[in-house]
Formats: C-alpha cells, structure tokens, sequence
C-alpha cells in the first residue's frame, strides 16, 4: 500500500514505523528537513521537505497514486486543507487529524466526506474514552473487549499478594481453560509466552478470556474490585473535559485546574463536577480537596512530568485507581515501571486507530498496547485462507504472534492447540510489532 | 560492543553472492572451452562455501544493525570481495603473484581500472570476463546490489546504502530502499544491455562488446586489448562510448528520470548543468590545443579531446591517445580533470561536481559575506538552500581528499622515483580513474611498482570509491570507543 503521511511529529513518525515495518511504502512530508534525516536513519521511508498545504509538494511525495493519506500535523485546519488538495489529486483515502470534537459527531460526517475528508480522527476523544475505560474497569492497566465483551484481553500488573505469581501458564490454564496468558510485559520487553514460562511479580500479563470468567481473572491476579465513586482529575484539558462529558452524572468528579479563566469557563460548560482553581502540585489544596478519599485520579495536565509525579503521589495517599497521560513516548517504558497505574498515551491511541486503514476490511479492530512493542488484531475471516486450513498448532505460527481467541455464532471461545479456525468466525491475534508483516500470509 | 555475528552473517551472504558471480564467468568459460574453467569453478565454490559456512555459523546473530557495523559492513565487504576475487587470477594462473591479483582486483570492484597485467590478449576469456565484471559490479556498488536482492538487511538498510552510494547526500527512488535499490540496478542493466547492441553494430565482437558496456558503465576502464579502445579505431564505437560515459558519471536518479519521461525536471538538475559544463569547457581548450600544437584533422583533434575529457572526468580511464605525447600545457589541464570525478549519485569516482560546486559557491559567497557581515547568505542549490552540515561535511571532504592526496604522494616517493609519476599514481588511484602520469601514464602500467605500492595504492583504492569517510571513520578512536 502507497501510504503519504502529512506531519512528522509522534503520530506521524510512530505511524510511518509501525506501517513501514508492515511493508507499506511510506512518504513523509514535513518542514523540518533535520527532523526528516533523522527519521529517515531509522526507517525505510521516503521523505520529503515540504508543506502539508502545498499542491507541488504534494503532488512531488506522488499523492495522486497513494492509497492512504494521512494528515496529523498540530494543525487541524492544515490537515483539513491537506486532505481536500490530497484528495483532489486522487488520495483514495483520506484521514485528517482535528482538534475539535464537532468533526466527528455524526451529523455533520456527511459535510466533511463531502469536501474530500474520509476519516477524522480526534486524539483527544480517544484518549478520553480510554480514560472512561479504565476508570469503569478497576484493576486492569489496559481492556480491551472484542465483539461488545464476548471476549477480552485484560493487562493486569500483578503484585507479590497475586496467587498466579510464580506459577506456569500450564497451572494457570489447569484452574480453568477459558483463561490464557497471552502477552507478558516484564521490564522493558513485551514477550509471548508459552505453557512453561513462570508469571513473576511485576508483571504485567495480558489474560484473555471471555466474560463469564472475567472475575477469575481478578482472582487469581489478586485484585480486588472496587466501585469507584469519587474521582479527582488534575488538569482542564480537553481530555479531561471530554472524559467528564462522557462519565456522566454518577460520579462525584473533582477537576483542579491552575488558570482562572480556564476552571471559570470549564466550570459553565462542565454541570456534573466540582472545578477548583489551584496549583494540582500543592499538597495542602490535595488534602483540602480529600485526594485519599478519592477512588481514581487522573492526571491529565499538559505536562507529562507533573502527571507522572502527581500520580506517584496520589498512589502514596492510597488512591487505588490512578491514570496518567504522557505524552513523550520515550517516558512511557519509564513510567510503566513506576507502578503509577495506567498510563495514556493520545498519539499512540491515535495511530493505533489509523492503522486499521491500513490494515484492509477484514480487521475489525486494532489496538496497540501501550508501553509495549506489541499489537491486537481482530480479524474477520472471509473467505478460506492459509489460517482455516488446518488446527492452530499444526500451522507453524512465528514465535511472536499468538492467536488469543475466536468468536464464532456470537459466543466468544479462548483458542487452544486444538482449535480449528472457521470461515465467518472472528479472530483475535496478538503480536509483536516486529512480526506484523507475517501476519498477512496467514489471513489472506 | 559491535555485533561481530550479524556483520559475519552478512558478509557470508554477500561472499555468496560473489560467488555466484564467478559461476556467470565460469559459464563464459566454457562456452570458449579454455583452461581457466577449473581455476573459476574452484573459486566460485571457495566463496559460496565459505559464506554458506558463515551463515551457518551465525545462525543466532542479533538482527540489530548499528551505524558501526555499518561502517564496518561496507568497509570489509570490498576488502574480502577483492580478496577472494583475486582467487580467479592466482588459481588459473593468469597472474600469479597474489599481491598484482589483489591489486587488479581491487582496482576492478573499486572501478579505477589501474592494471598490472602487460599482455592482456593472452588472459583466457573466461578470466577476462571475471575481470571486467569485477568493474560491473563494483560500479554500482556491491551493497545496492546486495540491498536489491536480499531482504536482511532491514532498518539499517539506508545506513549501508548511504555509505556506498557517492555524492554528500544519497537519494532515495521510491519509499522502500530494496526497490531503490532494484531501480538502480535495472536502469544500469538497460544502459548495458543497449551499450552492448551499439558496439557489437559498431563491430566489436560480441565478446568485447560486453566487456567493455560492463566497464564503460561502471566507469571502470578495463578493456580487453592491451591498446584499450584504442584498438578500434573507428570514430562510431569512440562516440558510442564517450556517449555512455558521460551517462554513467550523471546521477542515476536523472537518468531514472529521464526514462521515466520526467525530462523537464532532470535537464533542471544543477549537477547536470555543470557536469556537462565542465566537459564542454575542458573539450574545447584540449580541442584548441590540439588544433594549434599538432597535425590532426579537426573531427579527429575533437574526438581525441572529448574523449580524453570524459574518460578523465567520468573516472573511467579508458585511452584512445597517449595524453602525455601532447604538450605539457594540455597534459597539466588534463591532470586538473582528474580531481573532479562524476556526479554524486553516479559510479564515477573523484571529489564530484556536486562538491565542487557547492565549494566554489560557498568560497565565492564567503566574499559576499565578508562585505555584508550581517547578512545571511546560504548556499542554494538547485533552488534550495543546502545546510550547513552539510557544507561542513564537503569542506572536510575536500580537506582530507588533498591531505591524502599529498602525503600519500610523499609516501609513494619511497618507492617511485619521480614526482609526476607517483602524483599521478595518488590522483589515479584515490579518483578511481586508471592510468596516471610519468611511468603510469595511458600506455604504460603498473606491473613495476614495487610491492608496497601496490598494497598502498590498493588501499587509496577503496579509500576513494568508499569517500574517504567510512573508511576513515574505522580508524577514528572515537568509532571503537564504547
């Protein structure tokens, strides 16, 4: 696939990686030429000095052959008028990143496809809905549910009071065979494990399963459920603000926002929560506010640095569910091992998103996992393909991809060695980002 | 710590390419049913075996691929390429000293086309053959052929690929390196194939003509008669070849462009420009010359001189005359010549006219700059601004260029006993060209050189077609620090 990326900043660069490890050819197109030698070092693209609204410099990347054009520089209005020329020139598909949540209500989708904008994506939403997630599934760093919940892959860290530390995946599957470890993050490295790898404290272990076992998950990761009721957000952002519109009214929010006129206008738009105006790094307006009687906090302030510690301390007050947004994807390894909860990356939610563009009509889903080199598929088997000719463990899949699961006639089934894919069923796939490309040989 | 498995592994791969190289020799061979068949079969399983072997060995390498082993890759791949292509010539017999096989070798991948052999005619054809592709493949570098062909490569791909293409900055064709990389290839295939036609129409023998599309394209030089192109006296194949010279010292990026009907845009190129401004330029006062100091008609005087030009400037070192029996103005002026080498991005050697320009610019603006010191005066070129870094990476180019030039030329004197001889020994080598002055000159060659020299020239050799950086950066501590 001709793939022309507008914008080399982290969603565009960590794209361009991502489709250009699955063998996509990419174009980048930005101002920066230094940052473009630099990117070009480290991926096998095509780059180009150039502006993201001018038809020459768009016309030079070869947009008028490209299959996917993708827009995400800063500037909404920019990508806008990026897609509309890219499209003019003959993009097939266009995909233009906005900050501004009225491009994707439904209503006014039919308008932007109109004037040649095929897809919107709005970093800040994602990120919001990732939130919402998080806070309504306690006890998980990541969720994902396939098929509205028939099956679902939960990333748990686990802790020394866990049952399943120290033991195989054989003696965890022995419990109950609809529950599989499909990905383990240790330190640094995500890995696929298999029956005879141990489950160690610090983990973190992506467990995929249906929904009738879904407590036994928390079970054996030693995590109690909880209902969360108070929360506490630092930071108005925008995040935040979506993130409060989408909770709704049965929670008690609390938002403390630094600038006055922020938290005013925040505090008009906002009817379900308490807005305080004050410095979120001063302790006395924390325990003023009751933050150890909070049950989630969510730091989404623009700065990284602030979240990170925020949540650090909120976790020292005993704030059970704590969520950070960091933005600089190089903190993200970091931060993952400071046992500060989930953390929320927007441009990784977002390129993850525009990936499953790239990735044809039979993925249903995709989802990167976050502070991990690897990647969720859900696909959609057709039609015969090398996958349905044979049970799973006579097919010699790579050691860096694992199919997690099936969903066949609406029920959702944990696969095992023995499992035997179907034409019409849904499988869901786990696989490091190195492997993507070997991917496609089995589904088409 | 440099990832010694993955740089093994690698060169195993390429050692088997090579190897299969030798087979397409090896099948030359025995069409022409001569004695050279055993020696070519013997080194082509040498090298396949050897790399299969490697591989084998490394089976478990770490498939990271650093700027280091980069370097490394790059550097050692033409070292071992001449090594084990050195084996055809010693095993057959055809030269026996390892030393001279090492050196013609060398001077074949590295396509400077310096020879040490005396009676050319007498190698079998089969070995010839060997000889002449050695120059091909070097042409457009083993690398871009191994990046065209196999698929290990991976990420650090454009890393190898920028190490070996010539010119300050490399171009990419298309998004992926590999079909870069595979353009690159089917174009010098097709400027090949179509030289071949013409010269076997001009009256070459098919044999000949092959040898020398592989030569000429690669701006190497050998030739298959002791005479070099002088030996076919007639003006169609001297034109068809200047032709092809000249295109293979332009950047085939242009003649990607050009084949793809892009012309606008490839006769805008700036290199272009000069390139062609700097041969006319050259042509005519050697044409001048010629018509004032000798007896020569003017389409031969015209033929003699642009030919000599393009030869030089393109780095193919080819000989229609012997330049050193024209006056010593015409000689210095074609010695001048032999510092500016190809466009960047071409197979020519030498500094390159992209280098030069952007030097004469940048010393040029520099007066400008000294008038208006405030003023913020960039270097453009073709229309755009070039960076800072890199006119910095030319200006140190083109210093360590003529440190080298100077002080091998002092080291040289060791053993050559005259200064224009040893001069153009360095200039000869270092630009990849062929023949040199003095002793070394279009007519005579380099089979008296003492053997110290021959290594040392080997050496300056690769130092030239690799741009002096990937090979220096190896000897820099700062590469081997951790």
């Amino acid at each position: 696939m001709k793939i022309v990326i507008v914008g080399a900043g982290e969603v565009g660069t960590h794209l361009a990686r991502m489709l250009s490890k699955a063998n996509h050819d990419i174009v980048l197109i930005d101002e920066d030429q230094e940052k473009l030698q630099r990117i070009s070092n480290q991926i096998d693209l095509l780059c180009i000095t150039g502006y993201s609204n001018s038809f020459r410099d768009l016309q030079d990347a070869g947009v008028s052959k490209a299959d996917l054009f993708i827009a995400v520089t800063p500037f909404e209005d920019r990508n806008m008028v990026s897609c509309i020329i890219a499209k003019d020139l003959g993009a097939k598909r266009t995909v233009a990143r906005v900050n501004n949540g009225e491009f994707i209500n439904e209503k006014n989708r039919d308008r932007i496809t109109h004037f040649g904008v095929d897809e919107v994506i709005y970093p800040e939403n994602l990120a919001a809905r990732e939130i919402v997630n998080s806070i309504k599934q306690v006890g998980t760093r990541e969720m994902i549910e396939f098929s509205g919940g028939k099956l679902i892959l939960m990333g748990i860290k686990i802790r020394k009071n866990a049952p399943c530390v120290n033991k195989t995946l054989e003696e965890i599957s022995g419990i109950n065979k609809e529950i599989r470890a499909v990905a383990i993050n240790r330190g640094t490295k995500v890995f696929i494990p298999h029956g005879k790898d141990v489950i160690l404290n610090e983990d973190i272990v992506f467990f995929i399963t249906t929904k009738s076992n879904q407590s036994l998950i928390y079970e054996i990761s030693g995590k109690e459920i909880f209902e969360v009721k108070n929360i506490m957000i630092l930071g108005a952002s925008r995040i935040a603000q979506k993130a409060v519109e989408k909770l709704g009214d049965q929670y008690n929010i609390k938002i403390i926002e630094t600038d006055r006129d922020r938290s005013i206008k925040v505090a008009g738009r906002l009817g379900n929560a308490l807005v305080i105006n004050g410095d979120g790094r001063n302790l006395d307006l924390l325990k003023e506010e009751s933050l150890d009687k909070m049950d989630a906090f969510v730091a989404v302030t623009g700065n990284s640095e602030t979240n990170i510690l925020s949540c650090h301390l909120a976790k020292s007050f005993g704030v059970k569910r704590t969520i950070a947004e960091i933005e600089n994807i190089d903190f993200l390894t970091m931060a993952e091992g400071m046992g500060i909860g989930s953390i929320i990356n927007k441009k990784l939610l977002a390129a993850s998103y525009i990936y499953k563009y790239t990735v044809g009509t039979s993925v249903a889903h995709v989802k990167c996992l976050t502070a991990s080199d690897a990647e969720v598929f859900e696909f959609k088997i057709k039609t015969e393909s090398r996958i349905t000719q044979k049970p799973i463990y006579e097919l010699s899949i790579p050691e860096d991809i694992i199919i997690g699961g099936i969903i066949r006639n609406n029920s959702g089934f944990v696969a095992t060695g023995d499992t035997q894919i179907k034409v019409g069923d849904l499988v869901v796939v786990l696989t490091l980002s190195s492997s993507i490309n070997k991917l496609e040989k089995f589904f088409k | 710590m440099v990832n010694i498995k993955l740089i093994l592994r690698i060169l195993g791969f390429l050692l088997i390419v090579e190897g299969v190289a030798m087979f397409i020799a090896l099948i030359v061979s025995l069409i022409y049913k001569e004695p050279d068949t055993s020696a070519l079969l013997q080194s082509a399983l040498i090298c396949t075996g050897i790399g299969s072997a490697m591989l084998v060995a490394t089976r478990k390498a770490r498939k990271e691929l650093g700027k280091r082993e980069g370097f490394i890759i790059v550097t050692f791949v033409w070292i071992i390429f001449s090594f084990f292509g050195s084996l055809p010539f010693v095993l057959s017999g055809s030269i026996p000293s390892l030393t001279d096989a090492f050196f013609e070798t060398m001077s074949g991948f590295t396509t400077t086309g310096a020879s040490i052999l005396n009676n050319i005619e007498s190698l079998p054809h089969g070995i010839l053959f060997w000889r002449s592709m050695t120059q091909w493949l070097g042409g457009m570098g083993i690398i871009v052929l191994s990046l065209a062909i196999l698929p290990i490569f991976g990420i650090g791909g454009m890393q190898l690929f920028s190490a070996e293409v010539p010119g300050p900055v490399a171009d990419k064709l298309s998004p992926r390196i590999q079909s870069t990389a595979k353009n690159l290839w089917v174009i010098y295939l097709l400027f090949t194939v179509l030289e071949t036609v013409l010269l076997w129409i001009g009256g070459m023998t098919l044999f000949d003509a092959i040898n020398h599309s592989f030569t000429t394209m690669a701006t190497g030089g050998y030739s298959t008669k002791q005479a070099s192109v002088a030996y076919w006296p007639s003006p169609f194949i001297q034109y068809v070849i200047t032709v092809f010279m000249i295109i293979a010292g332009m950047n085939f990026t242009l003649s990607y462009l050009f084949l793809t009907g892009k012309f606008k845009k490839a006769i805008k190129d700036e290199e272009l420009r000069y390139y062609l401004l700097f041969i006319s330029g050259f042509t005519l006062i050697i044409f001048a010359g010629l018509l004032l100091t000798t007896q020569l008609g003017a389409e031969q005087a015209f033929r003699d001189s642009i030919f000599q030009v393009v030869t030089i400037m393109t780095t193919t070192g080819y000989a229609t005359v012997d330049y050193l029996h024209w006056t010593p103005f015409l000689t210095i002026v074609l010695f001048a010549v032999f510092f500016f080498g190809g466009s960047a991005g071409s197979t020519g050697g030498g500094l390159k006219i992209m280098r030069i320009v952007l030097l004469l610019k940048n010393s040029y603006y520099e007066l400008r700059r000294l008038i208006h010191p405030n003023a913020i005066i960039p270097v453009r070129f073709n229309n755009k601004p070039v960076s800072e870094q890199i006119i910095n990476n030319v200006l140190a180019f083109f210093m360590f260029y003529f440190v080298i030039f100077f002080g091998s030329t002092v080291l040289l004197m060791i053993v050559v006993p005259d200064l224009p001889s040893a001069m153009g020994a360095v200039a000869t080598s270092l630009g990849n060209i062929g023949p040199g002055l003095g002793i070394f000159g279009p007519a005579g060659n380099f089979s008296a050189l003492h053997p110290a020299g021959k290594w040392f020239l080997s050496f300056l050799m690769l130092l030239g077609r690799l741009e002096l950086f990937t090979v220096l950066v190896l000897f820099s501590p700062a590469f081997w620090k951790k």
